[in-house]
Order: C-alpha cells, then structure tokens, then sequence
C-alpha cells in the first residue's frame, strides 16, 4: 500500500485552494489512450486519488471496461509535482449500492462528501471563456494508487511511490 | 480524419509542451512529458524526448503506436484540446536531426529519440456542452473559425 506525501496531499487538490489541474489518463481495453484535464480533484485517505464525474466521456467509457488509469498533474509543474500516479479506477455514479467499497474506499462516504463538488468547491478561478455554464456530476471517480514514478527531467520513471 | 492545427493551437503546443500518453495493448496507461514540441505540418508534431523520457515510453510504443496528448501547463485549461494519433520514435533523418538540434538551442534537451505523432483525431475538451466534440474532418478555414469563436489568446513561449 502506498502513501502519499505531504506535499501530494497538498498537490492533489482543485487549483483554487493550491491544489494542481491534472490529467487523467486512460485507455480502452484494446489500448486506445486517452487524456482529459481535470479540475475537481481531492485525496481519500492515504492512497486514494478523487476526480468529479463532470463531463466524462471516453474517460468514464474506458473506466467502465478498463479500470488502468494514470494521473498526473498537468499545471503548475514548477513547484516539484513531477509524478505520475498509477492505479485502478471506479466510477462510483449515484445509484451505487451505498455499500460498495472499492480498496477500502466506501460508497456512502465517497458520494456524501464529494457528490456536491461545484457547490463545495466551485470553480472561482477558472477564466470565464472556460467556465462551464452548469456543472452536472453524476459521480465520483476513485483511483486506487498502486504506485507512481517520477517525470522530473533527470529523472523520469524513478519511483516515487511503491506498494 | 483530416485533422488541420491552426496557428493557435500549434502557438500553445509549442510554447507549452504536452503530455504525452501511450498505452499496452492491454490498456495500461504511461505518460511522459514532451517538453520540447514542434508542428512539423499541420496534422503533425515533433517531441524531442531525453534518454530517461524515451524510456518509458519505447517499450510500449513498440507494441502499441497509438498517442494521446494534451498541452502542458496553462494549456490544459486554456487550449482545451486532445490531439490522437500514431507514434513513432526517430533516432536519425532529417526530423530527428532539425528537432534534436531545436530542442538542444533552445531548451538544453539531449533528445535521445523525437516522437514525430502524425495526427488522425482531434478533440475539444472545453468543459461543458462541447466536451467531446470531434474536430477533425474540418477544413482549415472552419476549424480556425471555429476556435476564433472562443478562443485568441497565444502563449509566450517558455525558456
């Protein structure tokens, strides 16, 4: 089981509280890649990544067959966030039995804290001409990390985190 | 598909870098950073990779081809966009040899390899009702329309 550092932790959360824009990373099952910037993102735990189910496409359509995900952070990377993390994803949507767990990571506690996420986060700093008019969420994706490796110039593909 | 970069997003591309992520033919997922990036035509992009980048990435390029990046820092808010195609890894030629010494001049890289993707797919992934759409097959004119629209601010390029 891995553990995200302090400064993860702080990393990994929406970029108007200094958290970061990332990238999720996924791909289909016969290897179809796919990357999409995120805003709505937090840590579960000590080894749990949350991205808000907004807008999810082939993201959520590759999840759902292929749970292989990447994450990484996509701005700022000049204060050190040079990881990328790797992992087994779920979209826990609404309609989920209240008592799914996925690596210890429970329905119930998932959706109850985050299933709201623009009205507990809303997008403040997010320029106008991108700004979505209207958020629908309709879940939450969790990503069981397993491990992440290191994409600072150098040092790319050092492990940072191991199980 | 056709797909016809403008100016603009060839500007961020460039000034920016992307994020480059391959995948197994088993659908796991690798991304590296291509800091060094070069429209070479327009449904083409050159990234100078250093040894370590290369790394990562070769193994699974070798087996599977198929390349998904978006742009790197602000660019992935503010050139919201994701570029599809296939991948392959130059060590010598004229590309190699243009984009290695480019990425040398300009940025210090030591590219060992240059990911030259020729371009196939290309996304919006502005969030909202357009997330998803599918932009190419667009003529040059009416994709550079398109983002005209809604988009005309240009990046300074990095150091």
């Amino acid at each position: 089981m891995v553990k995200f550092t302090k400064e993860m932790k702080e990393a990994l959360r929406v970029p108007g509280k200094g958290g970061s824009l990332i990238y999720l990373c996924t791909s289909s099952r016969d290897g179809n890649p796919n990357i999409a910037a995120m805003r709505f993102v937090a840590t579960h735990m000590d080894d749990k990544i949350l991205i808000a189910d907004m807008f999810l496409l082939k993201t959520k359509a590759n999840i759902k067959e292929n749970p292989e995900v990447a994450v990484t952070i996509c701005h700022p990377l000049d204060e050190g966030r040079w990881w990328v993390f790797k992992g087994k994803a779920v979209d826990m949507e609404y309609g989920f039995p209240r008592d799914f767990d996925w690596y210890g990571a429970n329905a119930t506690d998932i959706l109850n804290e985050w299933g709201n996420w623009n009205k507990a986060e809303p997008p403040d700093e997010v320029p106008p001409d991108i700004v979505f008019p209207k958020a629908v969420q309709r879940g939450v994706v969790v990503v069981h990390v397993e491990e992440a490796y290191s994409i600072e110039p150098g040092h790319v593909g050092e492990k940072v985190l191991t199980g | 598909m056709t797909v016809n970069l403008t100016d603009r997003m060839k500007a961020w591309i460039e000034a920016m870098g992307c994020h480059l992520c391959v995948a197994t033919p088993e659908g796991v997922p690798f991304v590296v950073l291509g800091r060094y990036a070069k429209a070479t035509a327009s449904d083409e992009v050159a990234f100078a990779l250093a040894q370590d980048e290369a790394k990562v990435i070769a193994p699974v390029l070798s087996e599977n081809s198929r390349v998904a990046f978006g742009v790197s820092r602000q660019g992935g808010i503010r050139a919201a966009y994701q570029f599809k195609g296939t991948g392959e890894l130059l060590r010598s030629g004229s590309v190699f040899d243009t984009v290695a010494a480019q990425a040398k001049e300009e940025k210090g890289i030591d590219a060992e390899s240059v990911l030259l993707v020729r371009l196939t797919e290309l996304y919006c992934t502005k969030p909202g009702y357009e997330a998803g759409q599918r932009l190419d097959g667009m003529t040059p004119e009416e994709l550079d329309a398109w983002e005209r629209q809604r988009w005309k601010d240009v990046p300074r390029k990095r150091d």
